[in-house]
């Protein structure tokens, strides 16, 4: 294990992105940082469909991305920076991705923060 | 010869360029982070750096994990703006220093800090987030860059020591560059956010307050944590909070904190802190003082070869 880790694994709630989650989910990220290309994000638009076949995503990959399931894809191994690509192509804030990650709705995660309007 | 003015830490959370982008300036949500910025691009607009370098870390935006360099120094004339899902955003190509940039790359491989170079290459709002905060583009940028990449999204990701100690190779790399430039050193991330899991949302204003004044007083006793320290503390992502060091051990053990601010709207507390060189007061003068300045230098470099070698 990495020394300057050790320890961190016992924070609830933290998922850190170590060689071996970023090989597990490397097809799942390399789908999302593909979408800063604009021809993978038109097809992505016009045929999911289809972009998950040319990436060749599972069934469980597809789904949670279909389904903007931040909760889950944060959990089998996408990283936040890949997810932040689908984010803003799907037109959703950060905000709403880190309301996902804990369960709340965008609402119930605004009354946490200082300045709701600063978005 | 080269020399280094200062230093700048500073969030580079993307709603920092957005609010720059939507004139937020006047909107009270957004003035005081806007405010907080005022006094660094006062003190760029009076000691007029020819470059900045720039400690930031890309974010899977053009760099992915099928190889995701520890360090890239940048060594281009120009950078495109990275597409990070919504086309690239509206701002000019940034302008790279190539000449200084090269002259690191050697500088660094000699001293043994095998780092790993690229050109041509987009960069995203890890650089230019923060920059039109302080050195916006009117309609071009003031100056030049020089963009150092740090790994800090797929661990193992380098030790907050070897952040330090790259800063002080960096040091010594712009200070033996034979052409009178004046440099900034940048540092970029943070403070306090994690953007995964239950725990996203995470923020500790009383560290992100104690780091403010360490990095400025203390930087060493950041240098002995360890990544499971900064994750507690700040959360997954205020680990970044490394790139700091590298800028804070590229300047002199005199480098003095001159202002600083720190704003926490929504997820990630967002600061800036400003440090300036006591060599950078003479500067300005003509070629005697300028002797003076390169002796100040290497004594600054002495020092912190004393005081800081294990």
């Amino acid at each position: 294990m990495n020394p300057q880790l050790k320890g961190a694994e016992k924070l609830a709630g933290t998922y850190l992105f170590d060689l071996a989650t970023s090989a597990k989910a490397l097809r799942l990220n390399r789908f999302l940082h593909g979408l800063t290309v604009a021809a993978n994000r038109t097809l992505f638009k016009d045929d999911p469909d289809a972009a998950f076949e040319k990436a060749a995503l599972s069934a469980e990959e597809r789904t949670m991305v279909r389904e903007l399931d931040w909760a889950a894809l944060i959990r089998y191994g996408g990283s936040f920076f890949c997810l932040e690509k689908l984010g803003r192509v799907k037109g959703v804030s950060n905000p709403e991705m880190v309301a996902g990650f804990r369960g709340e709705t965008l609402e119930q995660f605004l009354k946490t923060r200082n300045v709701p309007g600063a978005r | 010869m080269a020399t280094i003015l200062g230093g700048i830490g500073t969030s580079h959370v993307p709603t920092i360029g957005g609010a720059y982008d939507r004139s937020k300036q006047n909107d009270p949500d957004w003035a005081p982070l806007f405010r907080g910025y005022e006094r660094v691009s006062e003190w760029l607009e009076v000691k007029k750096p020819n470059v900045l370098v720039f400690f930031y870390n890309d974010h899977a935006s053009t760099f992915f994990f099928d190889h995701y360099p520890t360090f890239a120094l940048g060594v281009s004339e120009t950078y495109p703006i990275a597409d990070e899902g919504l086309g690239p955003r509206a701002v000019p190509p940034l302008e790279g220093h190539a000449g200084l940039a090269r002259h690191m790359a050697d500088c660094l491989v000699n001293d043994e800090f095998d780092i790993s170079v690229f050109q041509d290459l987009p960069i995203d709002h890890g650089v230019h987030s923060p920059l039109t905060m302080f050195w916006p583009p009117a309609p071009d940028w003031p100056g030049k860059i020089v963009p150092i990449e740090v790994n800090v999204l797929q661990h193992p990701v380098p030790t907050p020591m070897r952040c330090w100690k790259l800063g002080q190779a960096v040091r010594r790399a712009v200070l033996s560059y034979p052409e009178n430039l004046k440099v900034v050193i940048v540092g970029t991330g943070g403070l306090s956010h994690q953007m995964n899991g239950e725990r996203a949302g995470f923020n500790n204003e009383k560290w992100d307050m104690k780091f403010l004044d360490l990095i400025a007083r203390d930087p060493k006793k950041l240098t002995a944590m360890r990544h499971a320290d900064y994750i507690r503390l700040g959360g997954t992502e205020g680990a970044e909070e490394i790139m700091w060091l590298a800028m804070r051990g590229a300047l002199s053990p005199r480098a003095r904190k001159i202002h600083q601010n720190y704003y926490l709207p929504m997820t990630t507390a967002m600061a800036v802190a400003l440090f300036e060189e006591p060599a950078a007061k003479t500067s300005s003068k003509k070629p005697r003082s300028a002797r003076k300045a390169s002796f100040r230098t290497r004594a600054a470099r002495a020092g912190i070869q004393r005081r800081f070698q294990p």
